[in-house]
């Protein structure tokens, strides 16, 4: 009894500083339908000036109150100015570009961060009164811990009160309800979503002030705290703010208990009680169904096969890339192996995400698999590359097998989170499980065998797979099956009333997309020479959608055209500038402003029209 | 009042208005009949500016509002009452109609929860109710007196008598005579014809996307030709 109490405090007092970020998290995704990524760039920003403001002050208890308060305030104003500058611009972009578009928001605002406050981490000096403790059942508890854990019902109180007990409260419930009906009444919706935007973006800026006693201000929370605001939001069911209460407390109990019980298996471990909540629970364990959007999205343009000019430049670009060893130095070439690898993993989810209509937000994960599966191979049996390419893409659509039995029962943003899931598990198990997998050290000397090992020949190994899958996958989406995928795609009720099987057809699309993947993430190991784990990062999975959508969805070659004008824009930025995140965020999201529809879909509609004219 | 000219709507390519027309003077309750996808709902909701016209002109006491969003159309006194009734399911009865109240306009008695209850006496017995969970008449009833909330001119009321009860219907035509004669502009969207003429002036008649057919109630009982024609099943 005596570990059992204060551990269960710990995780209470975890989970109030959960709740100050998810609360937000899940209000504003309940009135603009936006999921904010952006929303633990807002925590740290709050953390960081909660430092600035507190160092300053004097160390009492009514100081600490007000420079948490003020820091708050400061982060809802940039939140204003946030949902001002970008936001507004994209809620009538389609789920996946507003996303994108946070996420170039947390680029930009990471390297910002940077430059204001510099990479060290800040912890705050504990005056006295914040280092106490109180004697609870013969144990000595943190006094902050016991303040935290008032913090979360009190902060549960004070929405529920704004919510229901004010017009504004009704017009929010109302907006989340039915967003259109509500302007149609006369409701200017603009001050709404900014107002709702600023009390999320201060909840999460009072959560970074209010984390700095028990840790620090550093560069890691945005993305850290991100994916447990994910998971807490969606366990609770995305726009329940009960539901977001419940899930923190769920997540924060688990946590603290899991540190002490299976200290190996607590990343795998959050992740796990998500992944089986949706399968119970598919909206979570408060939400409901996504209503149809009211506002419908356009509906997604049949996908036509490329006009014989763009086949014959396509053709034309491939020779051009056969020839490149003869045009271009080893560095270019290692650069335009990487853009092979980047296709493969662009046309992949292309595949599973266009015509399967499955966004994927884990995509690294069967990359991470393929790579490993190389890498184990060669480093514990010895297995040579060819076998190792081979055993990439079935392990990659093994696991896709696996995981998508999950998947596929989900749609929408929450088979996305669960995608993201999956990735998280692989990740953490490909972090934690040293023995095997050598954790953050990676496995080293993963190369290719002396015939290969030239930069030219490994090159058009590299072009050779990467064009004959994005064929493969061509051919595939032409076929009956694309068809048939397209349809459940587009309506899956009506699929299944004309006899198609929309969960195998989704599953098997999955396999292909994760089989494919898996091969360039082999691929790519044998080109850096070493397997790690950040090859599954969420870093990772991002770029993956980010080349699938700066290219487009709507076209075939879309993801060929993201992953190059990608893979070209990371290799200029980094060796360019040191603010590369910020340019890289910067436009991104200016390409979602300006080209909703991806590069490539732009350009075709500009073609066609022009050809119309 | 309200005067439309020339409206062109599209959905994607699909041309649904075609060049609409219609002018409504105030105090008028005019009866825009068809069959339906005749284009009745598409031309309110062009009119409140849920769906953006890609020409034509929409005057509103002597000023343009085509192409304006649609809360502030809703701010210059047209109310709009959607066909689906749109009521917010987790929302009480009060609240409801408290996301439609606007602020009173000169020359006008405000409307307020309790007069509404005087016209709709079953909303006052369920104030608290969530909207979800009242019947299809109660929420038909609760989606005009919401719009009422915001003390419009005048109203689109998109079809109030579908699918209800012989006696709802009863009802809600006394509510809409009632509306009347307190001296509100009402365009209403009907296809039940009993129904449209016992609380309409005037009439006009859309069918594919185009007015066929324009004139009194009066004069549109007495052609025979036209009713067949255009609004027999």
């Amino acid at each position: 009894m005596e570990i059992v109490i204060p551990q269960l405090l710990t995780g209470l007092a975890g989970a109030s500083s959960l709740f100050l970020i998810a609360s937000g998290l899940t209000i504003i995704f309940g009135v603009t339908r936006i999921v904010n990524f952006s929303h633990g760039s807002l925590m740290m920003l709050g953390a960081y000036i909660g430092w600035s403001i507190l160092t300053r002050l004097p160390r009492d208890p009514e100081w600490f109150v007000l420079g948490v308060l003020a820091a708050a305030l400061a982060t809802a104003a940039i939140g204003v100015v946030l949902e001002i500058t970008v936001l507004r611009r994209v809620y009538r972009a389609p789920e996946l570009f507003q996303l994108l578009a946070t996420f170039g928001v947390v680029l930009v605002l990471q390297d910002v961060t940077l430059w204001l406050w510099g990479a060290v981490e800040l912890p705050l000096p504990r005056p006295r009164w914040l280092r106490g403790f109180v004697e609870i059942a013969g144990s000595r508890l943190p006094l902050y811990d016991l303040i935290l854990i008032g913090i979360g019902p009190l902060v549960l109180g004070l929405l529920w009160l704004a919510l229901h007990r004010t017009r504004w409260g009704t017009l929010v419930r109302a907006a989340t309800l039915d967003r259109g009906m509500v302007a149609a009444l006369g409701v200017d919706q603009r001050l709404l979503f900014t107002s709702v935007f600023a009390l999320g973006a201060g909840l999460a800026g009072l959560g970074g002030a209010l984390s700095l006693p028990n840790s620090s201000a550093n560069l890691g929370i945005d993305l850290s705290v991100i994916t447990d605001a994910f998971v807490v939001v969606v366990v609770g069911g995305l726009g329940s703010l009960t539901g977001a209460f419940v899930a923190s407390l769920l997540i924060g109990v688990l946590q603290a208990f899991g540190i002490m019980l299976l200290p190996k298996i607590t990343l795998v471990l959050v992740f796990l009680v998500m992944a089986v909540v949706l399968v119970f629970r598919p909206n979570g364990l408060l939400g409901r169904p996504q209503a149809e959007a009211r506002e419908a999205a356009l509906p997604a343009p049949v996908v036509r096969a490329a006009p014989r000019e763009l086949r014959l430049l396509g053709l034309a670009v491939l020779l051009l890339a056969a020839a490149a060893p003869f045009l271009a130095g080893d560095y270019a070439l290692s650069v335009l192996t990487d853009a092979c690898v980047a296709i493969l993993f662009a046309v992949s989810l292309h595949f599973m995400m266009g015509p399967g209509g499955m966004a994927s937000f884990g995509h690294a994960a069967w990359f991470g698999i393929g790579a490993y599966a190389a890498g184990l191979l060669l480093h514990w049996l010895g297995t040579p590359m060819p076998f190792g390419l081979l055993a990439a893409p079935l392990a990659g659509g093994l696991f896709a097998a696996l995981f998508g039995w999950f998947v596929v029962r989900l749609s929408g943003v929450y088979l996305s989170m669960l995608t993201l899931a999956f990735a998280q598990i692989t990740w953490a198990i490909s972090f934690q499980w040293v023995e095997v997998t050598a954790g953050d050290n990676g496995l080293l000397g993963v190369w290719p065998p002396e015939w290969a090992r030239s930069p030219r020949v490994y090159y058009w190994l590299a072009l050779g797979l990467a064009a004959g899958v994005a064929l493969l996958l061509r051919r595939v989406l032409y076929a009956p099956y694309g068809y048939a995928l397209r349809a459940a795609r587009d309506s899956s009720p009506r699929a299944q009333s004309i006899g198609l099987d929309v969960p195998r057809l989704r599953m098997v699309a999955l396999v292909i997309a994760g089989a494919s993947c898996g091969l360039g993430g082999a691929l790519f190991s044998y080109a850096k020479g070493g397997v790690f784990p950040t090859y599954i990062s969420i870093a990772h999975s991002v770029e993956a959608l980010l080349m699938v959508l700066l290219g487009g969805l709507q076209t075939m070659a879309g993801p060929i055209v993201g992953a190059l004008i990608y893979t070209g824009l990371a290799d200029l930025l980094v060796r360019s500038t040191d603010l590369w995140r910020l340019v890289l965020g910067a436009v991104i999201v200016v390409l979602v402003i300006a080209f909703p529809e991806g590069i490539a879909g732009a350009v075709r509609r500009l073609w066609l029209r022009g050809r119309e004219a | 009042m309200l005067s439309v000219e020339g409206l062109n709507t599209h959905y994607g390519r699909a041309h649904i208005l075609q060049d609409m027309a219609l002018s409504i003077g105030r105090g008028e309750v005019m009866v825009l009949l068809g069959r339906n996808g005749a284009g009745k709902s598409t031309t309110m909701k062009s009119i409140i500016g849920m769906v953006r016209p890609s020409s034509g002109a929409i005057l509103f006491e002597g000023q343009p509002i085509a192409g304006q969003e649609p809360h502030r159309i809703a701010r210059r006194g047209l109310g709009y009452v959607p066909e689906e009734r749109r009521i917010f399911a987790d929302l009480t009865v009060m609240e409801n109609l408290e996301v439609g109240r606007q602020t009173p306009r000169d020359g006008m008695r405000p409307w307020t929860p309790e007069r509404l209850f005087e016209l709709f006496p079953n909303l006052g017995l369920m104030r608290h109710r969530p909207g979800g969970r009242m019947s299809g008449g109660e929420q038909q009833m609760l989606t005009i007196a919401r719009t009422l909330m915001g003390n419009p001119r005048l109203v689109l009321l998109d079809e109030p008598s579908e699918g209800l009860a012989p006696v709802i219907v009863e009802q809600m035509a006394h509510a809409i005579l009632a509306l009347k004669r307190e001296g509100l502009t009402i365009l209403l969207a009907e296809q039940n014809l009993h129904f449209a003429g016992r609380v309409a002036d005037s009439a006009t008649v859309v069918e594919k996307g185009r007015v066929v057919w324009s004139g009194s109630i009066a004069a549109l009982r007495a052609d025979e030709t036209a009713r067949s024609q255009y609004l027999a099943v």
